[in-house]
């Protein structure tokens, strides 16, 4: 295939085989583009007679040099991590993609107490944070994920980063938004976290040398367009909390068969009133579905239908009776919902709350005949 | 397969050509992007100013610049631009002639009358990025001394 033989004959075949030839050769770009410092070099060809005899000319070569678009997306992966009080190594996950038509290395932090956050009902922050990037795909933190930046991330991938963290032991604690930021910064070195890239916008023209340009857009509070930065907001919710429960049990002889209610005293066929106290010292955290069981003490009888909820405590003793509830479990008390039967089989008493509030302690009580 | 050697060997051969070029027909390529800057009676001026600073999705501007410096006129005159393969043909330039363009560099037409084969194999109008090459013809012979230009607009890919 000599040259002029084969550009006189095939003129226009040339740039076929040039087009054709190129785009086999290597794959088209992805979105980010062609890859910066690409050369892009143009040649046209031009044809023509010359009193009948055939002539070819070519042109120049015309050549730029592109340069790198720097852009970046950080998107929260799934949603809020639900956590509970004291809980460690909690994960939120996030994902960045890069966007440039380069290979780049991405500087990450994160951010607590941002004013965005304090919105969304932020009120407490994690301890011990720390961020990992997925060094296997699997969208999993383990163990083997120890990177803290990641590294030579290629033009339109995307890499999982986690952000760890311990929930404090502070019972308050509700919701705490953490904002991962990544920066976009130099690829090209696999032993180390390349530099922040530096935009080269404002600067004076530079042939032939790949200039940096930034394409990213606000990704939210506290971002600016075009300044080389992606973030997004997770948070941690507490879903599972501790209440400080606490039952206070009484006992009062109401009536014996000698004084009646006059300074009763605690002698055979005397009755006693069992006063059970219920109080959740957390505030704002209601205490769900208190189970209230006691055994009838020996030597006692359960005075049948003796059930009572509600009624007035003084301290720990109840000085008046509350709602009727039937032994037979029937009975559920409008409101607060509470349900509460006699087990005559196994001598137990048993009343459930469905909601127990620091603003209110909820007073059982039920009476027995001393034997 | 093809490709490498190819082109290997035909960069060389393009490049002994114009080295060997003393024919009467100049061609000149270059590439320029647009500029824009706020004309002091309000209007916005756009300026050809050299590709310093191009990223995938920027527009450039190829010229093709022509001239005659033989005695003789030319005739039949075809000029034939390849686009790279990271570009992608948008349209002629404005002022300047609209090129006949091909998505197969074989068959050279207007942009409406190309179709392009689909996966399925069956086949679809072509649009600008299936655009593989351009191409003008002159009608007229150029007069000894003449120049003149084409230029169309891509985007980098």
């Amino acid at each position: 295939m000599h040259a002029k033989g084969v550009i006189r004959t095939l003129m226009a075949g040339t740039a076929a085989v040039v087009s054709f030839g190129t785009a086999s050769a290597q794959t088209a770009p992805g979105p980010a583009g062609t890859a910066a410092g690409t050369t892009i070099t143009n040649t046209a060809q031009a044809s023509y007679t010359v009193n009948g005899v055939q002539q070819s000319a070519t042109s120049n070569v015309a050549t730029f040099v592109v340069d790198l678009k720097a852009n970046l997306t950080v998107a929260p992966l799934g949603g809020n991590t639900p956590v509970s009080i004291g809980e460690t190594d909690a994960v939120l996950k996030f994902t960045v993609t890069n966007n440039t038509n380069g290979t780049q290395d991405f500087i990450l932090s994160p951010i607590q107490s941002l004013l965005g956050g304090v919105f969304a009902g932020d009120n407490f922050d994690v301890d011990n944070i720390r961020i990992i990037v997925d060094s296997d795909g699997d969208n999993l933190y383990t163990a083997a994920d120890t990177a803290t930046y990641i590294n030579e991330l290629p033009a339109d991938q995307t890499r999982t980063v986690f952000i760890v963290a311990n929930v404090p032991a502070e019972q308050a604690a509700s919701l705490a938004t953490v904002t991962l930021v990544a920066q976009i910064a130099a690829g090209g070195d696999v032993t180390r976290q390349g530099d922040a890239l530096v935009s080269n916008g404002l600067a004076a023209n530079r042939d032939g040398v790949v200039d940096v340009v930034f394409a990213d857009n606000d990704s939210g509070f506290g971002d600016l367009a075009f300044n080389g930065y992606g973030r997004a907001t997770l948070a941690y919710e507490i879903t599972t909390r501790n209440v400080d429960l606490s039952i206070a049990k009484s006992s009062t002889v109401i009536s014996d068969p000698v004084s009646g209610i006059t300074l009763p005293k605690a002698i055979p066929g005397a009755i006693v009133r069992y006063c059970l106290i219920v109080r959740n010292a957390t505030t704002l955290t209601p205490a769900r579905n208190v189970n209230l069981t006691d055994l009838i003490p020996a030597n006692t009888t359960y005075e049948a239908n003796s059930i009572t909820v509600g009624g007035i405590a003084l301290g720990d003793e109840c000085v008046l009776d509350g709602l009727p509830l039937s032994d037979a479990g029937g009975t559920v008390l409008p409101v607060s919902g509470i349900t509460g039967s006699y087990d005559a089989t196994a001598r137990q008493v048993r009343v459930t709350i469905p909601t127990v509030t620091s603003l209110l302690p909820v007073a059982a009580s039920f009476r027995v005949k001393i034997n | 397969m093809i490709s490498r050697p190819m082109i290997a060997a035909i960069l060389t051969s393009t490049a002994a050509v114009a080295s060997a070029a003393a024919g009467p027909l100049q061609v000149t390529s270059s590439v320029m992007v647009e500029a824009r800057s706020a004309a002091p009676d309000g209007t916005t001026r756009v300026t050809l100013v050299k590709p310093s600073r191009v990223t995938p999705g920027d527009k450039v501007i190829f010229i093709l610049a022509y001239r005659n410096t033989g005695a003789q006129p030319l005739a039949d005159v075809v000029l034939d631009n390849p686009l790279p393969r990271q570009i992608a043909y948008r349209a002629a330039n404005p002022g300047s002639p609209a090129p006949d363009v091909s998505v197969d560099g074989k068959t050279f037409g207007s942009l409406a009358t190309l179709r392009v084969r689909s996966p399925d194999g069956g086949t679809r109008a072509a649009n600008p990025n299936d655009v593989t090459s351009v191409r003008w013809r002159l009608a007229s012979p150029i007069p000894a001394g003449a120049q003149g230009q084409f230029a169309f607009q891509a985007v980098l890919k």
